[in-house]
C-alpha cells in the first residue's frame, strides 16, 4: 500500500489528538489523557516547540471506515545526554491497527531517526511497557536495546503533589 | 554550611563536564562519557539550548582541596507527554561526595522542580540505576514513583550502527 511520510502542520492536529486517544486505549489507560487539541497547536507550534511530529498518511482511496487518511503519527523532542550529546526522544508511535503489517511504523520511527541524525543526535530513545510484547519484539528486531533489562535503569516520576512539595522545598 | 543555587553560565562547563565524569565513575561507567567541555558549552548556550543547569557553589571558605567552589549540579530539559503535556526531565543531580549530606542535592532537586513548575510542566521525571540505593532511597524519600517497578515501562534505545541503520531506512521523499 501507497503511504506517505511528512512533517505534522497545525492541521494535523485534530488527526493527532484522535491518534493520541486510540493509542492510550491500546495502553489501556485512556482516562489518563489530560491534553487536547488545542494544547497541541500550542504546544507544538509556536515559536518554541516543546515537541515535533511526523505524520503517515494513504491515498484517499485507501481512506479508513470513518474516512481517514492520516493513519499513523509519530511525536519526538530533542533531549540530552550529558555522556553522549544530543538525543532524540520518541514519545509517541502509532499505527492504526487496520494499517499495521505494511511498513508504516518502521517507516515513521526511521524518519525521527533520520530527522534526528540530521539534528547531531546519536541516539534515539523511547519507552515501551513491559506487558506490550507485539512492541518490545517490533522494537528489538529493528536492531535498538533495552536499557533497563541490560543496565539497570528505571524510570522514575514525580508528579501532583509530590512535585508541588518538591517545588516548594518542603520534601 | 552556606551554599547558593545558581544558573550555570558557559564559564562553568569546565567544572559541569568534571563533574559529569565523577558522575559516572560513581555509576562505574567512566568510560561512557564521550563529550567535552566546548561541546557542553556550544549546546547549552546556544539560542535553543538542548539543556539547562544549576550549579550547587559553596564560599571559598569551603573550597575543596583541589581548590573547587562548584561543588554539585542539575542538568535538566523539557520533554512532553502526549497525555499529560510539558514536562521536565532531570537528566543529571549530582554533588561531590564531601558535600553531601547537607541538603545541596534536595535544594538542587527542588530548584529543577521550581523551574519545570513555573514552566507549567506537570511532572519531573529522572532514571535511576536499580543497585544505586541511597540514589533510589533519596528519590523515594521525595514521593517519586518507580515507573518501572509500578507500571512495567522500559526505557529502549538505537544508537551506533543500529541508529545509523535506522536512519538509512527512512523514505527518501
Amino acid at each position: 500500500m501507497d503511504f506517505t511520510i511528512r512533517a505534522a502542520t497545525l492541521e494535523d492536529c485534530k488527526d493527532i489528538s484522535r491518534m493520541i486517544l486510540e493509542l492510550a486505549e491500546y495502553e489501556k489507560v485512556s482516562d489518563h489523557v489530560k491534553i487536547t487539541q488545542r494544547d497541541l497547536e500550542q504546544d507544538g507550534f509556536s515559536k518554541n516547540p516543546f515537541f515535533h511530529g511526523i505524520i503517515a498518511e494513504v491515498p484517499e482511496q485507501h481512506r479508513s471506515k470513518d474516512g481517514h487518511t492520516k493513519v499513523g503519527y509519530s511525536l519526538y523532542f530533542y533531549t540530552y545526554s550529558s555522556w553522549k550529546g544530543r538525543a532524540v526522544y520518541m514519545e509517541d508511535l502509532y499505527v492504526m491497527p487496520e494499517y499495521r503489517g505494511k511498513g508504516i511504523g518502521k517507516a515513521l520511527m526511521s524518519k525521527v531517526a533520520q530527522l534526528g541524525m540530521a539534528a547531531g543526535c546519536n541516539q534515539l530513545n523511547f519507552a515501551v511497557l513491559d506487558w506490550n510484547k507485539a512492541s518490545l519484539d517490533f522494537y528489538l528486531s529493528q536492531g535498538c536495546f533495552d536499557v533497563t533489562a541490560d543496565m539497570g535503569y528505571h524510570c522514575m516520576r514525580c508528579e501532583g503533589a509530590a512535585l508541588e512539595n518538591l517545588a516548594q522545598g518542603d520534601s | 554550611m552556606d551554599f547558593t543555587i545558581r544558573a550555570a553560565t558557559p564559564e562553568d562547563c569546565k567544572d559541569i563536564s568534571r563533574m559529569i565524569i565523577e558522575l559516572s565513575d560513581y555509576e562505574k561507567m567512566a568510560d561512557q562519557v564521550k563529550i567535552s567541555h566546548e561541546e557542553l558549552k556550544r549546546d547549552g548556550f546556544c539560542q535553543n539550548p538542548f539543556y539547562q543547569c544549576l550549579i550547587a557553589e559553596v564560599p571559598e571558605e569551603h573550597k575543596t582541596k583541589d581548590g573547587h567552589v562548584n561543588v554539585g549540579y542539575a542538568l535538566f530539559f523539557y520533554t512532553y507527554s502526549t497525555w499529560k503535556g510539558k514536562c521536565v526531565y532531570m537528566e543529571d543531580l549530582y554533588v561531590m561526595p564531601e558535600f553531601r549530606g547537607k541538603g545541596i542535592g534536595k535544594a538542587l532537586m527542588s530548584s529543577v522542580a521550581k523551574v519545570g513548575k513555573e514552566q507549567q510542566c506537570a511532572r519531573l521525571q529522572l532514571s535511576v540505576l536499580d543497585w544505586n540505593t541511597p540514589s533510589m532511597d533519596f528519590y523515594i524519600a521525595r514521593d517519586a514513583q518507580d515507573l518501572t517497578k509500578s507500571e512495567g515501562w522500559h526505557l529502549l534505545r538505537f544508537d551506533g550502527a543500529a541508529l545509523d541503520k535506522l536512519a538509512e531506512e527512512a523514505p527518501k521523499k
